[in-house]
C-alpha cells in the first residue's frame, strides 16, 4: 500500500511537471533604498509579467523553466535559477542613480522619477544628519533649488522660515506641508505673548519640524509646485516635504545596530564691528547714565567740562572694553546621540531608534534638549496583506530669552564702549539683594538679568504614529488604509521678574498648547499592463481622505508680582490680563483620483482630480474640485538619440489647480474681550468686577466665502550627458493665486480693521535649476558637484477695489509694517521715507541741518532676493570624503534694528571716524523758490549718526541683503572594511564638520540672513534678536 | 484615540458627512453679548482715547509738558507724521465708536436708555476726532460692511449737520440721545455697568447738556447764532454739570490693567519720556499759581532725592540742552528727579519713586470748571445770560477745589492775586484771562487745552526750540491723518492736509 502510494505520487509529480506550469511570486526592490520597483519585466522563456505598484510579481512558468530574468530601465538585469523555490525576492542594483531614481511622491506613493511630469528634488537623510544642526529646516539650507530658508536667530531652537517657490497666499500659511511616511504633521509655531510687546522680539519658539530626528530620515522629497502636491490638496499648495523614515532591515536581511554621535561647539558670529575710541555720554561729555557712546575720547585728560571729573574725583576705568559685547555670549555646545537597531529584510522588518540632543545656547540661560524614541515594523500578514506601523515619541525642552524692545539684548546690542559687563556675570550681581534688576543705568535692563531672570521655557511631548494596512485584492488591485496621528502638548512658562525692562511689575505666564491631527487615507490602486497595446500600461488610483485638526491654547497670567524670586502664578495679584483660552477644530473630507499612462516607458501622462469638503467654509460652498495634469517624454528613448555624449533627455509640462479652504470660524462676526493700548500704556477687562465685550476688529463678509484657488503652469527639461555623469534639470513655473480668502485691511474708520473676503491676485514666476556632475571619477577618487539656482519673482497684481496695500497679519511696529502692495513683490515693508528733491537727493531741514521728517507710507524695504544659488562639492578619496556647501543670495533687503541701535548709539565702527569733526549730511535744501542748494549745514558727529542716519525705522537702516555663506564643511573617513571586520563591526565612519563657517555681506553690518519673526509671512526684519552662531564639531557613526 | 472607530465608521457611512463637518461655530468668541457688557468697553474706550497718545501729543503742543524722549520728543518738535494709528484705529473708531454703533443698532429699540447714553458718548468721541483732524469719517463711519470705505465729512457739516449729505449734526445727535434717555419701556437699564454714573440717568442728561455747551463754544467763531441759542437754552434748562461732584469722569484703579493711561505711561512704562514744560512753569509762576501746579506736577526733592528742598525741575520744549537726570538711587529705590505728572493726574503720592503705586485717578472728560469757563466766555462774547466774572471766578475755584487745594489756600490765592482772578480790560483781554485759566485747569487733558488754543489763540505760545515737522514755522493746528487710514481708504484726502492748515472752527 505504501509502495503504491509512493508510486502514484511520483507519477503524479511527473504528470504535473510534464504538463502543467508553476507560479513564482515575489517582490522586487531597489538596492539602496529598498523601495519596491514597479514595472520590472519578469521573463522566463515565453512567459512574461511585470511588477505591480508595490513591486510584486507573479509569473506562471513552465515547470521545466530554469531561469527568470528581471530587468528594468536604470537597473542591472538579474537572472536567477529556478530550483524548487517558488518565491524570489529580488534586489536590483541601480545602474545610475540619476537615471532611475525612485522617489516618494504625494500620498506616500513610490514613483520612478523618470515618469514624473513635475519638479521635485530628493535629499538623502545622510546629507542632513550629524552636522550639528538640530532643526531639519536649517539643515536643508543651500541644498534645494526654489526653497528659501531663513532662521529667526542663532538662539537654541529658534524658529526657521521655509518658503518653497516664494509666497503665494496673501495671509494664509506659506510654509510647506511636512509629511512623514504619508502622515501630515504640524510644523506650526506657537507663540507666547511676550508681555506688552506682543510677539515682537519674542524668543521665537521653534517651528515644530524641530522635533524631527534627522537620524531617522531616509530621504526627503521636496515637492515644489501644486502639480506635485495636487493629491494632498490645499495644505500642500505651498509645496510639501515628503519625509520617508528609515525602514528596519536591509537587502541582506542582516540585523544591524547603528550608532551615531556628534558633538559641536557654537560661537557667536556676525556681530557688527564696533569702535573703541569713544565712551559713554553725549556731546563729548561723559555721562554714566547714558546708553550711548558719544562721550569723550578715551585717553582724554579728565576735566569737569568733559565730565570725567565727578565730585572732584576722576572717573575710574574710562577705557574701551573692545569685547564687552561678544564676551556677553558663551560658547554653546550641542551633543547628539542616536542608536538604531534594525532587523529583518525588505519585507519583514523592525526598527528601534533612540535619539537625544542636548544643546547649550550661546546665550546664558538658554538650552534645548530633545529626546526621541521611535519604533517601527513592517510585516506581511498572510499572502496578500501587509501591515506597517510606526510610533515616535519626542520630548523637546527649550529655554530661551527675549529680544527686541526693552529686552536685555536691546541693552547689549550697541553697548557703550566703556561698560564692562563681566562683573555682573562673574559675581551674579545682575540683581540686587531684593532680587531686582541691577544695572548702572536706571530703568535699563541688565542683559544678564534678562538671561537669568526672564526665561521662557517650553516642554513639549509629542506622539507621531501611523498604521498602514495594505491588501492585494487581485494581483492588479491593491487596497490600503493609512491612519496617522500627530499629537502634542507644549507646556510653557514665561517669567518676567519684577523690574524687568518690559514688565516692570513682573509677570508669570503658564501656558499650554495642544495640537492634535488625525489623518486617514483610503487608497485603492490598480495597475494594468498591456492595455490595448503591449506598450501601454495604466495605473489608476482612487482615494478618500479624512483629516481633523484640533488646537487648544490655555493661559493663566499672573501680573503684579508680590515678591521677586518666587515664580509661581500664586505670586501674582492680577490674573485678568492675558489669561484666556482659545481652541479650534477643523475637519476635511477629500475624495481623489489619479490615472497615469505609461507608453513604452518613455512617454507619460498623468491626470489627477480631488474634491474636498471643508468644515471651515459656508455649507453651500464647502465642496470644491480641482484637477491637475502632467505629461513627460523621455525623448532620448522615444527618438533613439542616445549617445555617449548625450545620454538622457526628458521634457515635461504640468498644469495644476489647487483649492484651499479658510481658517476656522471666519464666517461670523463675534465679540472679544476688549483691550486698549499697547506696550506704552494699556487697559483691559474685566474692569474691577465689571466684565466687558467689544466687537472683534474682524468683519465677516456679507457674501459667503468661497474656496480660494491657485493655478500653476510648469515646464521643465532634464538632460544628462557623458554617460549620465553630468545632469541638468531646469524648471520654469508660473503660478497665479486668485480670489484668496483674506483678512483684508479695511479703513479703520469703518470701525473694524480687517474684513474676511475673497479678493486679490498674486502671481509668482520663477526658474529653478539643479545641476550635478561627477567632475572626476577614478578608481580611488571622485569629485561630485551639485548646484542649485533659484530666481523667483512675486507680484501683487491686485488686492481689492480702492485698496493699494494691506498689512501682513502678525506683529509689527507702526512705521515699518510688512505689507503687500499692488505692483510690488509680496512682503515689502512700508514705512516713512525722507522727502526728496526732484533729482532724488534727500531734503534737509534748513533750521537743523538734519533730514526733513519722513513721509509715511513709502516702501522702505523689499525682502525678496533677486536670485539665490547653492553649491555642494563632495570629494571622495578612498575612505575619505570632503564636503563643502556654500550659498549665495543676491539682493533683497533687511531692516535691521540691531544695526540701527549700534549706529544711533555711537557704537558702530564708522561712527568714530572723524567723530569730532563737523559733519554734513548728504542732501539738498529747498530755498523756497523751487530751487535746491546742496546742504552745507554742519552738525556734530553725534547728531549725524543718531538723528541724521539714526532712527530704528529709517531708510538708512535698510541694508542690501546680498550675502555669501560658506554654509557647511565636512570631512569624513570610513575606516577600511578589513580593519572594521577585525573588530567585528560592519562600518565605522568618523567625521568633522563646520556649519555657518563664515559669511560675506558686502553691504550689511550684520548677517542679513536673519528673520526675527521666524516662520511666517513677515520677512526682512531684524528686531534685536540673538545673533547667528557658528558651529564646529565632530561625528562618529558605528554600524554593528 | 477614541476617534479611531469613529473614523472607520465614517469610512463606511459617508452620509454622516454633513454632521461631521458642522463644527465651525467658534468656542472662543460669542456672536452676541448683553448690552451691559458693551457699555463699560465704550466708556473706558473714550477715557483711554482722551488720555493716551492724543493727550500726550496735544499736551506737548500746548506746552503743558516737554517731550524729552521717544515719541513724545518727536511730538514736542512737531514731528507728528506716521503717528496716531493706534488712537484712530483702536481707541476712536475701533473699540469705541463701532461698539457704540452696535449698542444703538442692536439694543436701541429694546433698551432706548442704552442708546441714549451711547449717543452722548458717540457725540463726545466724534468731537475728539473732528477737533483733532478736522474733516473725518462721521456719517458713514464705524458701521462695518455698510460703508467699508467711509466718506470724510467736513467739520462744519459734523457740527452743523448737512441734510443733503445725510449728516446729522453733533448737536442733534446729543439731543436725540437726551430724548432716548427718557424713553420707556427698557428691557435693560444700566447699573454697575455704567462706570461713571451707576445708572443715574439724570446725571447723563446733565452730561448731554454740558456737551451742548462745549460744542456751542467750539463753533462760536463760525456760527455765533447757533452757539448763542444753544447756550442760552442750556442755561435756561439749568440741567448741566454745575458742581464738581457731577463731573463726567471715568474711574480707574491701581490694579494692573485698570490703571489710568497717564499713570501707566508716565510711571510704569515710559517714565523717561516727558516732564514739566519750562514754559508752563514760567506761566504758573507769573500767576503765582504754583500750589495748583504742584498738584499737577511733582516737585522732586533735590538734591538727594529724599532729603532736599522740593523744587520744580522743568525743561524748555525742544531745547538741545541735556535733559535733567531721570532718577537717583537711594538704597534700592529710584527717586525721580524731574517734575513729572503729579498726584492729581496719576494718584501717585510724593516722593515719587519708580515703585510708587497709583493709577486710580479718574480721567476727567467734562468738568464743572470747564462749564464755568465756557459760560464766562459765552457771557463775554455772545452775551448769554450771567456775569462773565462770576463764572470766571467759579471756574478758578472749581479747578482749585478739584486738584485738592484747601479752602484756605484758595481763599489766600484770591486775596493775594486780585488782578489774576478778576476779569479786566478789553473783551479780548478778558477772553485771554478766561482761556488762560481754563488752560491751567486742563493740565493733563491736552485735547481740551489744544481746542481752546486753536479757537482763541490763548494762551500765547511761542514756537518750540528746533521745530520741525510739516511746517517748522507754526505750531501745528491739526494732527496728520494716520498711515493705515490714508493707505486703506480711497476716500481719504490725498495728499493729506499739512499740519499748518487750520480747522474750520479755528481762529
Amino acid at each position: 500500500m505504501r509502495k503504491l502510494t509512493l508510486t502514484l505520487s511520483a507519477l503524479f509529480v511527473l504528470l504535473i511537471s510534464g504538463f502543467s506550469q508553476k507560479t513564482i511570486t515575489g517582490v522586487v526592490v531597489g538596492s539602496g533604498n529598498s523601495l519596491p520597483i514597479p514595472g520590472v519585466s519578469v521573463i522566463s522563456g515565453k512567459a512574461g509579467a511585470k511588477t505591480d505598484a508595490s513591486g510584486r510579481y507573479s509569473i506562471s512558468v513552465a515547470n521545466d523553466a530554469t531561469q527568470i530574468t528581471f530587468s528594468a530601465v536604470g537597473y542591472s538585469s538579474q537572472t536567477v535559477s529556478i530550483g524548487s523555490q517558488t518565491t524570489f525576492n529580488i534586489v536590483l542594483q541601480q545602474e545610475n542613480i540619476e537615471l532611475r531614481e525612485v522617489v516618494v511622491t504625494a500620498l506616500g506613493i513610490a514613483r520612478d522619477k523618470r515618469s514624473l511630469g513635475y519638479a521635485s528634488q530628493n535629499i538623502k537623510g545622510d546629507e542632513l544628519a550629524n552636522r550639528g544642526e538640530v532643526n531639519i529646516a536649517n539643515a536643508l539650507q543651500g541644498k534645494v533649488a526654489g526653497v528659501n530658508i531663513t532662521s529667526a536667530s542663532g538662539g537654541a531652537g529658534s524658529s526657521v522660515n521655509i518658503n518653497i517657490r516664494g509666497i503665494s497666499s496673501f495671509t494664509g500659511s506659506n510654509q510647506p506641508l511636512f509629511v512623514i511616511d504619508g502622515i501630515p504633521i504640524s510644523n506650526d509655531v506657537d507663540r507666547t505673548n511676550s508681555g506688552p510687546n506682543g510677539t515682537l522680539g519674542d524668543n521665537q519658539p521653534a517651528n515644530r519640524a524641530l522635533d524631527i530626528d534627522m537620524n531617522n530620515v531616509e530621504s526627503i522629497n521636496i515637492l515644489k509646485g501644486p502639480a506635485a502636491a495636487a493629491l494632498y490638496g490645499s495644505r500642500a499648495s505651498a509645496g510639501a516635504l515628503i519625509i520617508t523614515t528609515k525602514r528596519g532591515g536591509n537587502a541582506k536581511g542582516k540585523a544591524e545596530i547603528i550608532f551615531n554621535s556628534n558633538y559641536s561647539f557654537q560661537d557667536v558670529f556676525g556681530l557688527p564691528k564696533v569702535q573703541n575710541e569713544y565712551g559713554q555720554g553725549a556731546g563729548g561729555v561723559f555721562n554714566p547714565a547714558s546708553n550711548n557712546s558719544f562721550g569723550p575720547r578715551f585717553g582724554s585728560a579728565p576735566s569737569i567740562t568733559n565730565g570725567l571729573i565727578i565730585g572732584g574725583q576722576p572717573v575710574q576705568n574710562y577705557r574701551a572694553y573692545p569685547d564687552n559685547i561678544n564676551e556677553f555670549f558663551r560658547q554653546g555646545t550641542t551633543a547628539e546621540n542616536n542608536i538604531t537597531l534594525n532587523t529583518g529584510d525588505a519585507v519583514r522588518n523592525q526598527t528601534l531608534s533612540i535619539g537625544n540632543v542636548s544643546q547649550k545656547g550661546i546665550l546664558y540661560g538658554t538650552h534645548l534638549k530633545r529626546t526621541d524614541v521611535r519604533i517601527g515594523a513592517n510585516a506581511p500578514l498572510g499572502e496578500r496583506m501587509k501591515i506597517g506601523v510606526s510610533l515616535t515619541y519626542t520630548n523637546t525642552v527649550q529655554q530661551g530669552t527675549l529680544g527686541g524692545n526693552n529686552s536685555g539684548l536691546a541693552t547689549l546690542l550697541g553697548l557703550a564702549r566703556n561698560i564692562d559687563l563681566t562683573s555682573y556675570r562673574v559675581n551674579g550681581t545682575w540683581k540686587n539683594n531684593t532680587g531686582n534688576n541691577n544695572y548702572l543705568i536706571a530703568g535699563v535692563e541688565n542683559p544678564y538679568f534678562a538671561q537669568f531672570e526672564n526665561p521662557l521655557t517650553s516642554n513639549l511631548n509629542r506622539f507621531i504614529g501611523h498604521i498602514n494596512v495594505s491588501y492585494d485584492l487581485y494581483k492588479w488591485l491593491n487596497i490600503s488604509y493609512r491612519l496617522g496621528g500627530d499629537m502634542y502638548t507644549d507646556r510653557r512658562k514665561q517669567v518676567f521678574a519684577i523690574t524687568s525692562g518690559r514688565v516692570p511689575l513682573g509677570n508669570i505666564r503658564e501656558e499650554m498648547f495642544f495640537r492634535n491631527e488625525i489623518n486617514g487615507d483610503l487608497i485603492i490602486r490598480a495597475t494594468r499592463n498591456n492595455l490595448f497595446h503591449t506598450a501601454l500600461s495604466v495605473t489608476g488610483l482612487v482615494g478618500q481622505n479624512i483629516n481633523q485638526r484640533k488646537f487648544q491654547n490655555i493661559a493663566v497670567q499672573a501680573d503684579q508680582l508680590a515678591a521677586n524670586g518666587f515664580f509661581n502664578t500664586t505670586n501674582g495679584s492680577v490674573f485678568t490680563v492675558g489669561s484666556a483660552e482659545t481652541s479650534s477644530l477643523r475637519r476635511l473630507v477629500g475624495y481623489y483620483g489619479q490615472v497615469s499612462f505609461n507608453y513604452n516607458n518613455y512617454a507619460f501622462l498623468e491626470l489627477t482630480g480631488r474634491a474636498d469638503q471643508s468644515s471651515t467654509l459656508p455649507v453651500e460652498k464647502n465642496t470644491y474640485f480641482y484637477p491637475s495634469a502632467n505629461i513627460s517624454l523621455v525623448f532620448t528613448d522615444a527618438f533613439r538619440i542616445k549617445s555617449n555624449l548625450f545620454s538622457y533627455g526628458k521634457i515635461r509640462a504640468s498644469y495644476a489647480k489647487v483649492g484651499r479652504d479658510a481658517d476656522p470660524y471666519l464666517l461670523n462676526n463675534v465679540f472679544v474681550n476688549p483691550g486698549f493700548g499697547n506696550n506704552v500704556a494699556s487697559v483691559g477687562f474685566p474692569f474691577g468686577t465689571v466684565g466687558g465685550f467689544g466687537a472683534s476688529s474682524r468683519l465677516s463678509d456679507t457674501i459667503p466665502l468661497s474656496p480660494e484657488f491657485k493655478t500653476s503652469y510648469e515646464a521643465g527639461i532634464n538632460l544628462q550627458f557623458f554617460k549620465n555623469r553630468v545632469s541638468l534639470d531646469v524648471t520654469y513655473y508660473n503660478e497665479k493665486a486668485e480670489s484668496q480668502i483674506l483678512n483684508l485691511t479695511v479703513p479703520p474708520s469703518s470701525g473694524f480693521r480687517t474684513y474676511t473676503t475673497n479678493i486679490g491676485e498674486l502671481t509668482n514666476k520663477g526658474i529653478e535649476i539643479t545641476a550635478s556632475a561627477t567632475v572626476i571619477q577614478t578608481r580611488n577618487f571622485t569629485w561630485d558637484l551639485s548646484a542649485n539656482f533659484t530666481k523667483q519673482k512675486s507680484m501683487v497684481v491686485s488686492i481689492a477695489p480702492g485698496v493699494d496695500n494691506s498689512a501682513i497679519p502678525g506683529s509689527a511696529f507702526t512705521g515699518s509694517i510688512p505689507s503687500f502692495k499692488v505692483g510690488y513683490p509680496y512682503g515689502v515693508i512700508i514705512g516713512g521715507l525722507i522727502p526728496r528733491a526732484p533729482d532724488g537727493q534727500r531734503l534737509i531741514n534748513p533750521s537743523t541741518g538734519t533730514y526733513q521728517p519722513t513721509v509715511a507710507g513709502g516702501v522702505l524695504a523689499d525682502p525678496n532676493p533677486e536670485y539665490q544659488f547653492g553649491v555642494t562639492n563632495t570629494l571622495n578619496y578612498k575612505g575619505f570624503s570632503l564636503g563643502c556647501t556654500f550659498d549665495f543670495t543676491k539682493g533683497g533687503q533687511i531692516l535691521s534694528f540691531t544695526a540701527a541701535s549700534y549706529k544711533a548709539r555711537g557704537a558702530l565702527d564708522i561712527t568714530a571716524v572723524d567723530r569730532e569733526q563737523p559733519h554734513i549730511l548728504p542732501g539738498v535744501i529747498a530755498d523756497g523758490t523751487g530751487k535746491y542748494r546742496p546742504n552745507n549745514i554742519q552738525i556734530s558727529g553725534q547728531t549725524y549718526w543718531s538723528t541724521g542716519m539714526g532712527g530704528l525705522q529709517s531708510e538708512f537702516n535698510v541694508f542690501d541683503a546680498t550675502v555669501f555663506h560658506l554654509r557647511e564643511l565636512t570631512l569624513g573617513y570610513n575606516i577600511p572594511a578589513d580593519i572594521v571586520k577585525r573588530s567585528k563591526l560592519s562600518a565605522i565612519r568618523f567625521g568633522i564638520f563646520a556649519r555657518n563657517v563664515f559669511y560675506v555681506a558686502p553691504n550689511s553690518p550684520i548677517d542679513p540672513q536673519l528673520n526675527t519673526q521666524g516662520a511666517g509671512n513677515i520677512r526682512g526684519l531684524d528686531l534685536q534678536g540673538t545673533p547667528n552662531a557658528r558651529s564646529i564639531g565632530a561625528n562618529l557613526k558605528i554600524t554593528l | 484615540m477614541k476617534k479611531i472607530p469613529f473614523f472607520f465608521l465614517l469610512l463606511l457611512t459617508f452620509t454622516s458627512c454633513k454632521k461631521f463637518l458642522d463644527v465651525n461655530t467658534s468656542p472662543n468668541n460669542p456672536p452676541n453679548v448683553p448690552v451691559s457688557t458693551i457699555l463699560p468697553t465704550t466708556t473706558i474706550g473714550l477715557a483711554f482715547a482722551n488720555s493716551n497718545d492724543l493727550n500726550r501729543a496735544t499736551s506737548a503742543l500746548v506746552q503743558h509738558i516737554a517731550g524729552v524722549a521717544n515719541q513724545t520728543l518727536a511730538y514736542d518738535v512737531y514731528n507728528l507724521d506716521g503717528s496716531f494709528d493706534n488712537q484712530w484705529n483702536g481707541e476712536i473708531y475701533g473699540n469705541t465708536l463701532n461698539d457704540l454703533q452696535i449698542i444703538i443698532d442692536q439694543h436701541g429699540t429694546t433698551s432706548p436708555v442704552y442708546a441714549g447714553i451711547a449717543k452722548l458718548q458717540m457725540a463726545y468721541v466724534y468731537s475728539i476726532a473732528t477737533d483733532i483732524w478736522g474733516e473725518v469719517p462721521y456719517s458713514q463711519a464705524a458701521q462695518g460692511t455698510k460703508f467699508l470705505f467711509p466718506r470724510f465729512d467736513k467739520q462744519e457739516d459734523i457740527y452743523q449737520g448737512n441734510a443733503a449729505l445725510g449728516i446729522t449734526s453733533l448737536f442733534d445727535l446729543v439731543k436725540s440721545g437726551l430724548l432716548d434717555l427718557a424713553k420707556t419701556p427698557n428691557a435693560f437699564t444700566p447699573g454697575v455697568d455704567d462706570l461713571v454714573y451707576k445708572g443715574d440717568l439724570a446725571k447723563w442728561a446733565r452730561m448731554g447738556n454740558t456737551l451742548l455747551l462745549k460744542f456751542a463754544i467750539h463753533i462760536s467763531n463760525r456760527n455765533p447764532t447757533l452757539a448763542t441759542s444753544t447756550i442760552a437754552s442750556v442755561i435756561a434748562g439749568n440741567n448741566y454739570i454745575n458742581s464738581n461732584a457731577l463731573d463726567f469722569e471715568v474711574p480707574f484703579s491701581v490694579t494692573v490693567g485698570n490703571q489710568n493711561a497717564i499713570y501707566n505711561f508716565n510711571n510704569v512704562n515710559r517714565p523717561q519720556d516727558q516732564m514739566l514744560s519750562a514754559r508752563l512753569l514760567a506761566l504758573s509762576r507769573s500767576l503765582n499759581d504754583t500750589i495748583r501746579l504742584s498738584k499737577f506736577f511733582t516737585k522732586p526733592l533735590i538734591p538727594g532725592g529724599i532729603t532736599g528742598t522740593p523744587t520744580f525741575v522743568a525743561f524748555d520744549n525742544g531745547s538741545a540742552a541735556a535733559v535733567p537726570t531721570l532718577s537717583i538711587a537711594v538704597g534700592q529705590t529710584q527717586y525721580y528727579l524731574r517734575s513729572k505728572y503729579g498726584i492729581h493726574l496719576t494718584g501717585a503720592a510724593e516722593p515719587l519713586t519708580s515703585a510708587t503705586p497709583g493709577g486710580a485717578t479718574p480721567i476727567r472728560i467734562l468738568t464743572n470748571a470747564q462749564v464755568q469757563f465756557i459760560l464766562a466766555e459765552s457771557a463775554l462774547i455772545l452775551g448769554t445770560p450771567g456775569v462773565a466774572n462770576t463764572y470766571y471766578q467759579a471756574g478758578i475755584t472749581a479747578s482749585m477745589q478739584k486738584v485738592g487745594m484747601t479752602p484756605v489756600e484758595i481763599a489766600n490765592y484770591f486775596a493775594t492775586n486780585p488782578l489774576v482772578v478778576t476779569l479786566a480790560g478789553t473783551t479780548e483781554q478778558q477772553r485771554q484771562q478766561i482761556i488762560t485759566q481754563k488752560y491751567m485747569s486742563w493740565i493733563g487733558n491736552g485735547i481740551e487745552a489744544y481746542n481752546d488754543y486753536r479757537r482763541t489763540g490763548y494762551p500765547v505760545l511761542t514756537l518750540v526750540n528746533n521745530p520741525a515737522g510739516d511746517n517748522p514755522n507754526v505750531i501745528p493746528t491739526r494732527l496728520p491723518y494716520t498711515i493705515t487710514e490714508l493707505s486703506s481708504n480711497p476716500n481719504a484726502p490725498k495728499p493729506r492736509p499739512k499740519t499748518d492748515v487750520k480747522l474750520w472752527f479755528a481762529k
